[in-house]
């Protein structure tokens, strides 16, 4: 009887450290299966990240609703527009390996030397460059970043351009228009597809501004109203006025001569 | 597979400054906090600062009406979204050593403000986050969905400091780079697992509820009206002690603190903080114009070495990666002391805090 219950007990002893180790590899697989997907919303996000503002993508994973932050916000902003000169001519040269090569250099070179200097890249648009000062955060010293972004994107490109010479490839240069004004901020789009964008007559506005770069023969232009709030120790120098599309007054612009402020002011 | 919990992707530089041991002052922290923080040494040589972040933690005696429950949750949060890894890691530690498990730390992560938590909670997360990253505007849209949940305006103000004082925390040694390593692995030591139980034991009996304190007389510096606003409460009187000594702490000038004060007053767009900054340094003797110049370009040939690397470098901790903010304190290394530096850190950190904080404390609701 004794031996009876010995055997039983044991053998109930075996069959709970088999459940008991069961149980484990249960948990352990669960927990593995949970680890991985924590990585992978981990590399989502910094994945996404490369598609909106981190600080957009941390607030929805976060759990901020999609509508809280479509709700648009009106803001003066800084627009930088940036755009390849001769690009139609260098792309029809170049194998179309060679050119999706050269001109992620170029967007990551100009992307630095915005974020460098306080600025968030909002958009690539075919070759050009969307940039704004002001969006994210309040920034009241936007102007002076926006054209010392420019300056730092004017260096950039002539590093690149020496390096892509020296590998027989043809140079580039850059055009750039800035312009400041209100506008909307905020997530917007479609049901489907979003972008934080800031929208208005200021970004129209320095797109044109960077086309009159090719008319004045220049590489770096800003508005009037940039000009006003910009440190005086810029060197700018006036440019014609010129009637640009959409709008009705000639657009007043000035050339950035000097690369970094000095004590001198010119305008 | 490694867990990716925690803030240990962050890119995180060598520290700025080196440990400077301090038998007083750490003993001090023992007493206070039951341990010494591996951060202390790092701000030794500016003891203001050093016992700053000792004796804001509102853990100890500072609040009467909030939770510790939500103060930890706060606190987590805030650190995520400042990208502080030390404070990060430190809450994280702090909850492991009081009996959290290392499973359920990461449940909190994945959930956090997610539909689980209570409402009255998932609002003051809300507003924990928006006080930290948004304009005045956006901070009053959060405060009164704080009303809307049922806080009084005492346990919002207890919630807004709890938040100033982990955005000073996270600045102060994200910064310099506090070393995060030691707290970051804690939960993953033998020898601290084991010694969980009496960690948990000391750190849980230094903590208090604070009491009714009056507050005597009213300082007359800037920041003062947030000394005031507190007025019947334990911080008011951690501030104002606080201030007491970073006012009277000689390793930068009067006038160059003032000036990084003014910057990030400017730049957070904090009209309370900039009227009495701007009469401050009209008191110093600072020209008007000169005031002007140096908000609107950071910049002025009125400004010594000094001051001018100080006011670029306050503008940098309004918004900050942190790598490269880490990187700009490093190279102010070159031409400050270590003890400026320190305490430029803990300036800027305290005035960035005090900034956020004065626009819900300091206006009407």
């Amino acid at each position: 009887m004794m031996s009876l219950i010995v055997a039983g007990s044991l053998a109930g002893l075996v069959v709970l450290a088999v459940l008991l180790y069961g149980e484990r590899r249960r948990t352990a697989s669960l927990r593995s299966q949970l680890d991985a997907a924590a990585e992978d919303l981990q590399h989502m996000q910094l994945a996404c990240s490369k598609l909106a503002p981190a600080g957009i993508v941390q607030r929805l994973v976060a759990g901020d609703s999609v509508a809280s932050l479509t709700v648009p916000e009106r803001k003066v902003v800084t627009v930088l527009f940036a755009d390849l000169i001769g690009y139609t001519a260098i792309s029809e040269q170049l194998e179309a390996g060679v050119l999706a090569t050269m001109l992620n250099g170029y967007f990551q070179h100009m992307s630095d030397a915005i974020h460098d200097n306080g600025g968030h890249v909002a958009k690539f648009l075919g070759d050009g460059i969307l940039a704004h000062f002001g969006a994210l955060h309040s920034n009241p010293w936007q102007c002076d970043d926006a054209v010392r972004a420019a300056l730092a994107m004017r260096t950039a490109m002539a590093e690149y351009s020496a390096e892509l010479t020296r590998n027989g490839l043809p140079a580039l240069g850059v055009g750039i228009g800035i312009h400041r004004g209100p506008g909307l901020v905020g997530l917007v789009g479609s049901r489907d597809r979003m972008d934080y964008d800031f929208v208005g007559r200021t970004v129209n506005l320095a797109a044109r501004v960077e086309a009159l770069t090719r008319v004045h023969h220049v590489d770096i232009l800003v508005t009037e109203t940039v000009r006003e709030a910009l440190d005086k120790r810029f060197v700018l120098e006036a440019m014609p006025p010129q009637i640009v599309k959409g709008i009705a007054e000639p657009v007043v612009t000035y050339a950035v001569r000097q690369p970094q402020p000095s004590t001198a002011s010119a305008v | 597979m490694s867990v990716p919990t925690g803030l240990t992707h962050v890119p995180w530089e060598s520290c700025a400054v080196e440990p400077v041991h301090d038998a007083e002052l750490e003993s001090y922290a023992r007493r206070k906090q039951g341990i010494c923080l591996p951060a202390i040494p790092y701000f030794a040589p500016v003891p203001w600062l050093a016992r700053a972040v000792i004796d804001l933690r509102p853990e100890y005696g500072l609040l009467l009406q909030v939770e510790q429950q939500l103060v930890e949750l706060v606190t987590l949060i805030v650190s995520q979204e400042n990208s502080c890894r030390y404070c990060y890691a430190g809450v994280r530690a702090l909850l492991w050593a009081q009996g959290v498990s290392k499973e359920h730390l990461e449940r909190i992560e994945q959930q956090l403000s997610r539909a689980n938590l209570p409402a009255k909670t998932v609002a003051a997360i809300a507003f924990g986050r928006s006080q930290s990253r948004s304009g005045p505007a956006a901070v009053r849209v959060a405060c009164d969905a704080l009303r809307t949940e049922g806080f009084d305006e005492g346990e919002i103000k207890e919630i807004a400091y709890v938040v100033a004082e982990t955005d000073f925390s996270n600045r102060a040694h994200t910064f310099l780079a506090i070393p995060a390593r030691f707290l970051e692995e804690m939960p993953n030591r033998w020898y601290q697992r084991l010694s969980r139980p009496l960690v948990r034991r000391v750190l849980l009996g230094r903590q208090y509820r604070g009491r009714a304190t009056p507050l005597d007389g009213v300082p007359s510096y800037p920041y003062a009206g947030i000394v005031e606003a507190y007025a019947g409460s334990p911080i008011a009187q951690a501030l104002r002690h606080t201030l007491d000594q970073m006012w009277a702490s000689p390793h930068l000038t009067q006038r160059c603190k003032l000036l990084m004060l003014a910057v990030i007053a400017h730049g957070l767009e904090s009209e309370v903080c900039a009227i009495e900054l701007d009469h401050a340094l009209e008191r110093e003797g600072l020209d008007r114009i000169v005031l002007i110049e140096v908000l609107a370009h950071l910049d002025s040939a009125e400004l010594d070495d000094c001051e001018r690397l100080l006011v670029s470098f306050a503008r940098e901790t309004i918004w900050y990666q942190p790598a490269a903010v880490q990187r700009s304190a490093r190279a102010l290394r070159r031409t400050l002391s270590g003890p400026q530096l320190v305490e430029a850190v803990g300036v800027a950190a305290l005035a960035n805090g005090l900034c956020r904080l004065a626009t819900i404390v300091m206006s009407k609701p």
